[in-house]
């Protein structure tokens, strides 16, 4: 299968490729939600002191996935809501090794594969991986068919692949090899921009020594750097097992994990946006708290700060104090404001559309200063098409839209509403303005929902006839 | 203009619910929305939405035709202003009617349809006939469908339909000559009683008696036909933008003129004496406004791509048949219609193939 659609928006604001440093904090604000995770099982009791690396919190949903202490400190419970405060945090020499403890115990009951990914887990790497089709956290006990190794971040604005890479390039290495010995015979596909440059080209001559990395160019447009449609695009089946993936913050985790005994607590992640002075990558730990970004770097003042990037991100309210375990980068972007007189009839020399219906078409593409304006009216699909030209996934969002309109929730389960990936183009390029991207993640859950009821119904008269016997 | 928005603030809770005049918000938002674009955020992810919205994409439709009305205008007189006018009238009261009844936004695509109308009658055509034809057209056309998005016909080309079968008479006997003055008649208003108007056939029907025009003059528009469909190179010009701006696609329009060209091609090969060649046929009648403004409406023609291509492909054989082989002398109306019909069976049928193929995708 090749690559379909895709559509990359040109925003003001990238990230330039730099890292900068960041004070460090004296209080840390670990929000015990994030996208993936929501850590209800708190391991700490108020006003207990822990060293940098012990588990702070545990999500036992997903494999008891850990919350580790980025520094040491006292913890308090009670000065903010749904967060882990970490008060007098200081950066100590010698993190706490919380690994080592259990590890001989496991090492003679399984393989030593499985002990590995036990030590990941424990170090917190384990929270990197992801399961290509689901996007869930893989069972750490588990084994893969194959393991989809991203260093792109194409999404505006997520932390940039080659600025994670860039003099991590030995860590990078290393933490592939790391990850062979997870595997058996599996492949790891290495997902790299197929652009020529000299850092590019580097990457490859590294690569080239590794019998089971197979490379794969991947056009810089976005959502190719998604795992799902990377595990489309490579052929690997859902029914033959899952499919790990990572990106680059997770080889390094890996590394870092498997080399150094070392827990991963620092991360680089990209600010970006057109509400942010200058947009760039900061080095920062979990928790580290949003006020101080906002003092170090210049924020617009009416401003909406995404946690993640412009297309699938959330917004982060008030109420968040501080960057989430998962954080891939934070997107800031100006609130809509005036009314344009005559909008629509505009030359429009500065709109940086997706069709070229408006002046700009006739210069360069160019980054223009999005705003969180719809830029438009809500309207009935008049099946333009672009929603599907745009489409990674290969379905129609307008005939799933309408599908949906009309009720028919099967309609849309046989129009494949269960491939969308939930990148967001349909959503940013559709002239009527339908929030797609909303409506089919709402349906999945249905659907997902009902079949789960299902099951369970099954089992429940399973158990009913059994008892009856 | 802050005056003037404030005077829409000011205005608004008289047209909310339980205000006043509650029951022409959707005249009020329209018009607000229409000056202002609106003041509406994003509220999750996508945060940020490409600027065009269906205003835009209709202006764009409204532009693209401007080149035919320069031409309608030149050739036929002011006349076509007054049609416009009473298009516009006639079309938007059903439409704002039902905007009112259904308590639902006035919707854009109306003022292409109120454009596309005039365009594709017969210049000498009553004004009360344009106006009953619109308002048939968005009425059965669109509005009995559910409104915009939702009509399985071209609501300007079920108007002309209807008038074609009530006033066969007035739709296809009287034409208007068109100007052969170099200054046209840009300030001349014509119609039917005036002197100089006199009652000829179009080329189409000429060549059935076997009198074929120059293809200059067809290239040009100096024939005589319905106002807007007779000069090629402004349709043409104003095509290429609508497909270059993506508003049409290039699909359904290949599709259309290349069968045409095919069909037409083959059936004067055989007997040229009695079929006119295909490179004069696809400039005459209403072939090329249809295939460029009529067809492509995205609503009506089928939504996947290789949909357009097989929609493209009726339209275009239908119409060398119904030219050809029938009594009719222009058959691009219900080539069209006929297309409109099938357009939801090819849809059908293409995504049936593409979703049994991406079952062995994942």
């Amino acid at each position: 299968m090749r690559f379909r659609g895709g559509y990359d928006i040109l925003l003001q604001g990238r990230p330039e490729g730099l890292v900068r440093p960041m004070p460090e904090p004296a209080t840390l604000y670990l929000p015990l939600r994030s996208p993936r995770f929501t850590f209800t099982e708190i391991c700490v009791r108020h006003g207990q002191d822990v060293k940098a690396g012990d588990p702070l919190a545990r999500d036992r949903r997903n494999h008891g996935v850990p919350l580790l202490a980025p520094r040491s400190g006292r913890v308090n419970l009670e000065s903010a809501e749904n967060h882990t405060v970490l008060e007098q945090a200081v950066k100590l020499q010698q993190p706490s090794d919380p690994a080592r403890k259990q590890m001989s115990h496991i090492e003679r009951e399984s393989g030593a594969a499985v002990m590995r990914q036990r030590q990941l887990l424990a170090l917190g790497a384990w929270q990197f991986f992801y399961d290509a089709h689901t996007g869930a956290l893989p069972d750490p006990t588990g084994s893969p068919q194959a393991i989809i190794v991203c260093t792109l971040g194409l999404e505006p604005f997520v932390t940039r692949g080659d600025v994670q890479l860039r003099s991590r390039l030995l860590n990078f290495t290393r933490g592939l090899e790391h990850l062979q010995s997870l595997l058996e015979y599996q492949p790891i596909f290495l997902a790299i921009p197929d652009i020529r440059s000299d850092f590019a080209d580097i990457i490859r001559n590294r690569i080239r020594g590794y019998a089971s990395v197979k490379i794969l160019a991947v056009p810089l447009t976005y959502p190719y750097d998604n795992f799902r449609i990377l595990a489309r695009r490579l052929g690997l089946k859902r029914s033959n097992g899952p499919v790990w993936a990572l990106r680059t913050e997770g080889i390094l985790a890996v590394d870092r994990a498997l080399t150094l005994t070392k827990p991963c607590l620092v991360r680089i992640v990209s600010i970006g946006g057109a509400g942010v002075v200058p947009a760039t990558h900061i080095k920062v730990m979990p928790g580290y708290p949003l006020k101080m970004i906002k003092e170090k770097y210049v924020f617009e003042p009416v401003a909406r700060i995404i946690n993640g990037g412009i297309l699938t991100g959330e917004t982060l309210g008030e109420q968040t104090l501080g960057l989430d375990a998962e954080c891939r980068g934070l997107t800031v972007l100006p609130e809509q404001e005036g009314r344009e007189f005559l909008g629509f009839t505009r030359p429009g020399w500065g709109r940086s559309a997706y069709a070229p219906c408006f002046l700009s078409s006739l210069r360069q593409r160019f980054r223009e200063r999005f705003s969180t304006g719809m830029r438009g009216e809500g309207r009935p699909c008049i099946s333009c098409n672009y929603c599907e030209d745009v489409c990674p996934a290969g379905i129609a969002p307008h005939l799933i839209h309408k599908y949906l309109y009309r009720g028919l929730i099967d309609g849309a389960e046989r129009a494949r509403v269960d491939l969308c990936v939930e990148c967001g183009l349909c959503s940013f390029v559709c002239p009527s303005k339908i929030d797609l991207r909303r409506q089919f993640f709402e349906v999945k859950q249905l659907i997902h929902d009902e079949k789960q009821a299902i099951c369970e119904e099954k089992a429940r008269l399973e158990a009913v006839r059994e008892a009856g016997k | 203009m802050k005056s003037v928005l404030r005077l829409f603030e000011k205005a608004r809770p008289v047209f909310q619910k339980g205000g006043r005049l509650a029951v022409l918000k959707p005249i009020y938002e329209a018009l607000e929305n229409f000056l202002f674009a609106p003041s509406t955020a994003t509220t999750t992810a996508p945060h940020v939405r490409d600027p065009l919205d269906l205003k835009r994409f209709m202006s764009m439709v409204i532009l693209a035709l401007i080149p035919c009305i320069v031409a309608a205008f030149y050739f036929f007189g002011l006349r076509l202003a007054a049609m416009i006018a009473v298009s516009y009238m006639a079309g938007g009261t059903v439409e704002v009617l039902f905007a009112v009844i259904r308590k639902e936004d006035i919707n854009e695509g109306f003022l292409v349809t109120g454009m596309l109308f005039p365009l594709i009658m017969p210049p000498t055509v009553p004004l009360w006939m344009v106006a009953v034809g619109v308002a048939f057209g968005v009425f059965v056309g669109k509005e009995l469908f559910g409104g915009t998005g939702r009509n399985l016909f071209n609501p300007a080309l079920v108007g002309r339909c209807f008038l074609a079968l009530a006033y066969p008479e007035t739709m296809s006997a009287g034409w208007l000559e068109p100007s052969s003055e170099l200054v046209g008649r840009f300030f001349k208003y014509v119609d039917a009683s005036s002197v100089d108007a006199i009652s000829s056939a179009t080329p189409l029907a000429l060549a059935k008696q076997g009198e074929m025009c120059s293809l200059s003059h067809l290239l040009l528009g100096s024939v005589p036909g319905s106002a807007g469909e007779t000069s090629a190179i402004a349709i043409i010009l104003g095509g290429v933008f609508l497909l270059v701006t993506r508003v049409a696609n290039w699909r359904t329009v290949v599709g259309i003129l290349g069968s045409f060209t095919f069909l037409a091609g083959i059936l004067h090969h055989a007997q040229s004496a009695r079929f006119g060649p295909a490179s004069w046929h696809v400039f005459a009648g209403g072939l090329l406004f249809g295939a460029f403004f009529m067809a492509t409406d995205p609503v009506t023609s089928p939504t996947s791509n290789a949909g357009k291509w097989l929609y493209g492909a009726i339209i275009g054989s239908t119409t060398v048949l119904i030219r050809n082989f029938t009594g009719y002398v222009e058959g691009v109306t219900f080539a069209i219609l006929l297309g409109n019909i099938v357009a939801p069976v090819l849809d059908e049928m293409v995504f049936t193939v593409r979703f049994w193929r991406l079952k062995s995708e994942e």
